[in-house]
């Protein structure tokens, strides 16, 4: 049904539904009307909480707050009952007598630790049934904490991982795969500055700190205008604001890191910063147990993280907000004698925001950023007669500017724009062997502007439907300066074309509709259906099965058309018991144009005489499926079950002799399911169990002999599945007591009076029932033929067997 | 920079992991005939033809020896003349000329004594490689026809060879790499391959390398260096056949050592064959490669037609002071 709405979906047709949608709401509005808003924080520390509902119980209608804890509800004059909730906090009730428009900050305090049973609310609030997201969830910090984790590292994306339509990579790996998309088509974004490899350790530990993360969501379909740039899904997640009130530290000491985080106001109730650290430390403790004999002998690895953030709020009318992240991967190889190479191999991120919001009115709220990212990858090697480094990374300036206009309590806009500036160093070699020094002539960097502006109007069509509609303008181009190599029919080279800075070689331009519709059915389901065609202009282009810091990022270019993402996702979404359990079911059709695949025997050291895009091959993919999804949010028990059935293909006409192939991300089956529960205040037990179709792989089916080795003729990309993977983790928490027994001296009366330190320890066992889940297949020939031992063998590499670990973590 | 990130990823696969022998149904593959013929300046032409078998096919010697294609009809035309080159096997050789032959062919003397091993070659001087002339060869065998074309192309002088002790451990003096020099031509688009061959006897006087044997990443082409003088260091190889494993796993020449080296030229065809055959075999159960086929040259099988010239040096490997 998804595959015959096609062509009734194209551009030209939606703009003029579109308008008219825009305009639809906004002529009714002859009645005067007021505005409430404010800020949402949490009562303890003064961090705003991102999508607070704010309802009014007479109306039955509501809002949520933005990413800065911001609301606004444009309402007639009257009096009204003002509930605000948020998940994990308990309710506050107001009544307002509303005559102007007026201000009013709300300060929800934490339920205890141990959730009560669930109250009976009876008001209609923003929730999974009512919004008009599909495909879209949050991460609780919290639980995230309390789950398994391997080594006891707590991880946000693994944790993404357990989510329907989310694949993992193999074993223990931290990169994610939304609906088919490859990890190039994820826009990570960390307090909205890019995020370009999210992973320590060869894909092992993602780079996101959970004790600095507030707050943590991903799109994955019907992704809105105000995000672009990358067509599978956005991952959009918060740092924490700091603790204003007062200071506060809290770390923890793990099997491989350690943590440690510092929080406090600069100006109480007014300014407040974090500071966020972590670093393994397998180098400091192994190193000197491992013999010199060994093959590893000499090497070190380490990675640390910094995160850090602060705010100052100026007035109730203006914020500032800086933050940044600072992580490097570093791999060494040093031995004692001078004579030995050496290698150092750094790579890791750095991002920086500043960011200003400003409340221009109660209904204009307007968010200023600047970002800077940079990611890059170094090789030095060094030896008595031979130096080599390699280098490539990519470096981002970007501004924006959204407004959130809250129009009225049925309608809201939200319009901005965006520039970023881009600079690519795909691959820089430097080389020197004996007395040359090798002449490297490749165009070592690569430039081009990114801009968008987007205009998204939310607004209740009846009070059954509600529409998300947006466009978003997109336009990219690369620039010189560039040297572009030509080449005759034979591949032989003829000459190059110099372009000069800033002179413009290709450019894109591209509109990008995007639609969301929810109608209810009644108090407690709904239906949705979402439809977002989306261009991406920077691509990954990637040897290995993983995601590796090696993995190159390059432009679109003339060679390398935009990737074009359209996604086509409809769903019914239900709650029972009060909104306690949310269940859905979405289906989704996505289609995926121009993705880049390095041309089957390509080489990339030898990249010498040749454009940057010179290797590459193009072809188009698509991906299929059905998600079901059952959480419970609060209770003793609480977790959640996601099942996906998922078909994902590629098709290049240069790989696989033009025939079609299975996706490396494409699992048939995918099972999640997450379960903690909370016995009482002190002890929390949690387990998750995954089980997904085995990974396709190439493998060979003949051989054959060149000057006596074996050669391996593989046919049929991604032709085998090996095993199916499925694990069972546990983890359990044991908290020390909340409370202490205090004496009075006078009366000798004993009270409880709460404790300031807080310290629990984790205990997790990964793989708990030790299968050997596929990591990769090899084949092994050993022996020679005139020996007559030469023997072939297919061998399986398991990463994890069962691996308990311990975690202590503390708070004060 | 692979090996590092496979060296750290064992790490871990030391801490947690394991492997284990599993059985894989792999579809079965159609049989392809494989040429691996070259042709150089004043040698005759060598083509060794045999087949391709499913990857778990038996591996003993006899099974090996069934590989060998017989009675194919293969002609070589050299832009003038077209000649038939017939087959020789090596149940038909002198036991004295087994050496020689198998320093031509490069396939093991012990296989040539044990198996009954089929080439086609010439003894006709007509047949003989020249620089600058291409060659187009035609094999009909088996209800199959495979053809492919090659070119010789000119030789790139070898300027100097000289051995350069590694040091690897504290007062070892004999174990060391063999330095070269050479000046690529000003034209881009130079294809190189470095063989060697020790020539002095083992303990037991058997001579060193039988054959001339290529180091995994002999290929190189000039991307890097075009027109410039070029010095590059050259790790000892090891044949296919070696039987001491001991010095097949040593990658260092060692002191005293005479050896003589082979800078080969050729075009860039031949050039892709050679480095993506080396990549295949070298990143075979490769985690962090995408498994990819040998680029062939011949047309309807697989394999490579190879005209190669070269320049060939001697050293002694006597320390540089």
């Amino acid at each position: 049904m998804l595959v015959v709405l096609r062509p009734f979906m194209r551009i030209r047709h939606l703009i003029p539904i579109l308008c008219l949608l825009i305009l639809a709401p906004m002529s009714g509005a002859a009645q005067q009307h007021f505005t409430i808003s404010g800020y949402v924080k949490d009562t303890t520390n003064g961090e705003a909480l991102i999508g607070a509902n704010v309802y009014v119980k007479e109306l039955l209608k509501g809002t949520a707050t933005n990413p800065y804890g911001y609301y606004a509800l444009s309402l007639e004059p009257g009096t009204y009952t003002l509930v605000c909730s948020f998940l994990g906090f308990q309710d506050l009730t107001r009544t307002i007598s509303l005559q102007s428009d007026m201000k009013l900050n709300l300060e929800l305090s934490p339920k205890a630790i141990l959730a009560k049973e669930f109250e009976v609310v009876g008001e209609r609030r923003e929730d999974n049934t009512s919004s008009t997201d599909m495909g879209r969830v949050e991460m609780d910090v919290q639980q995230l904490k309390l789950m398994p984790a391997l080594l006891g590292e707590v991880d946000i994306l693994k944790t993404l991982q357990y989510l329907p339509g989310v694949a993992a990579n193999g074993e223990g790996n931290a990169g994610f795969y939304v609906r088919g998309g490859g990890p190039d088509q994820n826009l990570i974004l960390l307090d909205e500055a890019t995020v370009y490899n999210s992973s320590h350790l060869f894909g092992f530990f993602s780079v996101f700190n959970a004790d600095a993360v507030k707050n943590i969501e991903l799109i994955k379909g019907g992704i809105p205008a105000n995000y672009g740039g990358r067509i599978s899904s956005v991952l959009d997640i918060s740092m924490k604001d700091g603790n204003d009130k007062g200071y506060h530290a809290q770390g923890g000491i793990g099997l491989i890191s350690s943590r440690l985080t510092v929080e406090g106001p600069i100006v109480k109730d007014r300014s407040s910063f974090i500071v966020s650290g972590r670093r393994t430390y397998a180098d400091v403790l192994f190193t000197p147990f491992i013999p010199d004999t060994s093959a590893f002998a000499g090497s070190g690895y380490y990675f640390y993280d910094l995160n850090a953030k602060m705010n100052y709020r100026l007035s109730d009318k203006d914020r500032f907000y800086l933050s940044g992240y600072f992580g490097r991967d570093v791999f060494t190889f040093k031995t004692g004698n001078p004579d030995d190479p050496t290698f150092k191999i750094p790579w890791g991120n750095a991002t920086v925001a500043a960011r200003w919001n400003h409340v221009f009115g109660p209904k204009l709220f307007m968010n200023a950023t600047a970002t800077f990212s940079d990611y890059n990858f170094e090789f030095k090697a060094e030896q008595e007669n031979f130096d080599f480094s390699l280098f490539s990374g990519i470096k981002d300036y970007g501004i924006k500017l959204d407004f959130n206009h809250y129009v009225s309590v049925r309608h809201s806009l939200k319009y901005g724009g965006q520039y970023i500036y881009h600079i690519y160093t795909p691959s820089t070699v430097t080389a020197r062997s004996g007395e040359t020094t090798f002449d490297i002539d490749t165009p070592s960097r690569l430039h081009a502007h990114e801009g968008a502006i987007y205009l998204l109007d939310e607004f209740d069509l009846t009070d059954e439907i509600r529409v998300n509609a947006g466009l978003r303008l997109t336009t990219f181009a690369h620039v010189g300066p560039f040297d572009e190599y030509v080449f005759d029919d034979q591949g032989k080279e003829t000459g190059t074309i110099t372009y000069g800075p800033g002179r413009k070689i290709k450019s894109y331009t591209a509109l990008e509709p995007r639609l969301s519709m929810r109608y209810r059915l009644n108090e407690n389901s709904s239906l949705k259906a979402s439809y977002n065609r989306g261009q991406q202009y920077v691509h990954l282009a990637s040897f290995s099965s993983i995601a590796l810091p090696t993995d190159v990022w390059i432009p679109s270019s003339t060679n390398v058309k935009p990737l074009i993402g359209t996604q086509y996702a409809a769903g019914y979404f239900r709650d029972f018991l009060d909104h306690m359990v949310e269940s859905s079911v979405e289906v989704y059709y996505k289609d995926m144009q121009h993705l880049v695949e390095y041309a089957e025997g390509a080489d990339p050291q030898a990249n010498g005489n040749n454009n940057f895009d010179g290797q590459l091959v193009f072809g188009n993919g698509y991906s299929y499926g059905v998600e079901l999804f059952v959480k419970k949010r609060t209770g003793k028990l609480n977790g959640w079950v996601g099942y996906t059935w998922s078909k994902t293909m590629r098709k290049f006409p240069d790989i696989n002799n033009g025939e079609e192939f299975p996706s490396r991300w494409d699992r048939r089956h995918d099972l999640s399911i997450v379960a903690v529960y909370d016995l009482n205040k002190r002890w929390s037990f949690a387990g998750t169990f995954v089980y997904a179709t085995g990974q396709a792989v190439t493998l060979p089916v003949s051989r054959y002999f060149i000057e006596g080795r074996l050669v391996s003729e593989y046919t049929g990309r991604n032709g085998y599945r090996m095993a199916p993977y499925h694990r069972l983790d546990l983890g359990v928490t044991l908290n020390n007591r909340t409370t202490r027994k205090k004496k009075d001296k006078a009366t000798g009366e004993v009270t409880e009076v709460p404790r300031k330190w807080r310290s629990s320890w984790t205990l997790s066992v990964y793989n708990v029932y030790n299968r050997a889940n596929p990591y990769f297949i090899y084949f092994d020939n050993a022996g020679t033929v005139t020996n007559g031992d030469l023997r072939v063998v297919a061998k399986q590499v398991s990463l994890f067997s069962i691996l308990p670990s311990i975690t202590w973590n503390f708070k004060f | 920079m692979k090996r590092i990130i496979l060296l750290s990823l064992s790490v871990l696969v030391l801490l947690a992991g394991c492997t284990k022998e599993i059985t894989v149904d792999l579809p079965e593959a159609e049989e392809q005939l494989v040429v691996e013929g070259t042709i150089e300046p004043g040698q005759p032409p060598i083509i060794i033809l045999t087949r391709s078998q499913s990857f778990f096919a038996p591996t003993d010697i006899n099974s090996y020896a069934n590989i060998f294609v017989k009675d194919a009809d293969v002609r070589m035309y050299d832009g003038s003349q077209t000649y038939v080159i017939p087959m020789f096997c090596s149940s038909q050789l002198p036991p004295e000329v087994i050496d020689s032959v198998a320093a031509l062919t490069g396939l093991d003397p012990a296989l040539l004594s044990s198996v009954d091993v089929c080439i086609y070659t010439s003894l006709d001087p007509n047949t003989y490689g020249v620089i600058g002339r291409s060659y187009r060869l035609t094999i009909n065998a088996e209800g199959k026809t495979l053809t492919s074309t090659t070119h010789i192309p000119n030789p790139v002088p070898l300027d100097s060879l000289w051995f350069q002790l590694t040091d690897q451990n504290d007062g070892d003096d004999t174990s060391g790499f063999i330095w070269a020099s050479a000046h690529d031509p000003d034209t881009a688009g130079n294809y190189y391959r470095v063989q060697t061959r020790r020539l002095n006897r083992d303990e037991d006087g058997n001579p060193k390398d039988p054959v001339f044997v290529a180091p995994f990443g002999s290929t190189s082409s000039d991307d890097f260096f075009n027109g410039i003088n070029v010095q590059f260091v050259i790790i000892k190889g090891s044949s296919a056949y070696a039987t001491d494993l001991e010095d097949a796993q040593n990658i260092h020449f060692m002191r005293d050592d005479t050896v003589e080296v082979k800078l080969i030229s050729m075009d860039k065809r031949e050039y892709d064959f050679y480095r993506s055959f080396e990549t295949n075999v070298s990143t075979q159960g490769d985690l962090f490669t995408t498994p990819t086929n040998v680029i062939s040259n011949i047309d309807g099988g697989l394999g490579v037609w190879a005209g190669l010239s070269s320049d060939r040096r001697t050293v002694v490997c006597v320390p540089v002071q």
